[in-house]
């Protein structure tokens, strides 16, 4: 418990862990400190701080803290970014090459067995969207397969939460859901989407994104006018 | 931040906000070289970012991961540098201060910067410059026993901040 003679010798505690103090006054306040747990606890703790002192340069902590170029931040994120396109490359390759080896076998069986004729060897198609707002990047490559067309989707610069709903067009206008994802701000993942419509009749790619619309031709397909019972409007 | 959370770009940014002073001050007090200490803290970022999975705030705060990490960048870079071939011959090479030396000098200047500029002085005055007390408070105006108050505040108050810098006994 502190008492009034504590309060009367606290404020010599620091000379003292500095080695200050000298005299009836060193004297007293030992004397003091003997009878005193809480004053020579609090004198032991001031005494550590006291003993890392000479670490410290005077001429050093005078002067403002140095802070780094002002760029250092963008060079940060620069390198981020960097090595985020490197990753991305990356996962592309191991897609591309996953479906040359088994994966394009299996669909081919399918093909064979299940949908004679879907695909319709119509080669993969890497879809940018122009004519963007600022800050605003979508890319899109779509994959024939005997199920319809799969679609790696990837978007940047929205507004993140912002729910995307992707769509193909087929030759007659109709838009056949591809499915929803949402976008999140720094996720440079591709959404793995894929819809009902072969990849040989699909004219056009649009995704929705929030209240915006986003809409990509899509070449190479050939051109028909039978119907195809697999397109249903989008709700 | 939740676990892993260092993967979005976005937490990178605030992280880089709040503790890129410290790193870099911690980075230049180690290297001495302002080019070096840069590149040390870009390397503590991106080696956070790949690692951002692995942060868990159960286990200790972002600011000590950091620095965790900074230290492990200024051991390579120091090696690195050890290892590139010496300019002048025969010329006399800087003292190398040992890692945990120099992260503890660098937390004390820190910490004696974030005190009170009253604490601070009486502290320069009196422990580094060695003037009397007495010599002190004649130049200050005030009574002597103000200038042993300020020692003993000034002294709590370092304590204060080296803990919550992560200073333990």
């Amino acid at each position: 418990m502190k008492t009034e003679r504590c309060r009367e010798w606290r404020p010599l505690l620091g000379a003292y862990a500095l080695g200050d103090l000298s005299g009836e006054e060193l004297t007293t306040l030992e004397a003091h400190l003997e009878g005193c747990p809480q004053c020579r606890a609090e004198a032991e703790q001031l005494g550590a701080v006291a003993r890392l002192l000479p670490l410290a340069d005077p001429d050093r902590f005078s002067q403002p803290a140095p802070r780094p170029a002002a760029d250092l931040g963008q060079r940060v994120a620069g390198a981020i970014s960097s090595e985020q396109r490197v990753q991305r490359r990356h996962r592309r390759r191991r897609f591309g090459f996953a479906l040359g080896g088994a994966a394009a076998a299996a669909a081919a069986v399918l093909v064979l067995l299940i949908l004679p004729g879907g695909g319709g060897g119509t080669p993969e198609q890497h879809v940018e969207f122009g004519s963007l707002p600022g800050g605003v990047k979508i890319y899109a490559t779509l994959e024939p397969h005997a199920f319809g067309t799969e679609i790696q989707m990837y978007v940047k610069g929205v507004r993140s939460g912002t729910p995307c709903h992707v769509y193909l067009r087929g030759p007659r206008g109709k838009k056949v859901s591809a499915g929803t994802f949402i976008y999140r701000w720094g996720d440079d993942s591709t959404a793995t989407l894929s819809a009902a419509l072969d990849l040989s009749r699909t004219r056009a790619i649009g995704v929705r994104a929030g209240d915006r619309t986003f809409i990509a031709p899509v070449e190479g397909g050939e051109a028909t006018a039978t119907s195809n019972s697999n397109e249903e409007d989008v709700t | 931040m939740q676990s892993g959370a260092l993967k979005r770009e976005r937490d990178v940014r605030e992280a880089y906000s709040a503790h890129s002073g410290e790193l870099f001050g911690f980075a230049l007090r180690s290297l001495g070289d302002s080019g070096l200490a840069e590149e040390a803290v870009q390397e503590t970022f991106l080696r956070a970012w790949r690692a951002g999975d692995r942060f868990d705030p159960q286990i200790g705060s972002l600011r000590t991961w950091l620095f965790a990490i900074l230290r492990n960048v200024v051991i390579d870079l120091g090696r690195a540098r050890a290892a590139r071939p010496r300019v002048a011959e025969g010329g006399v090479e800087p003292a190398v201060e040992p890692l945990e030396e120099a992260l503890l000098s660098w937390q004390v200047e820190e910490a004696m910067r974030r005190i009170g500029e009253d604490h601070r002085r009486v502290l320069i005055e009196t422990h580094y410059r060695g003037r009397p007390y007495a010599e002190v408070a004649a130049e200050l105006g005030v009574p002597e026993g103000t200038i042993k108050s300020r020692v003993y505040y000034g002294l709590r108050a370092l304590r204060v901040v080296l803990e919550e810098m992560g200073y333990e006994d």
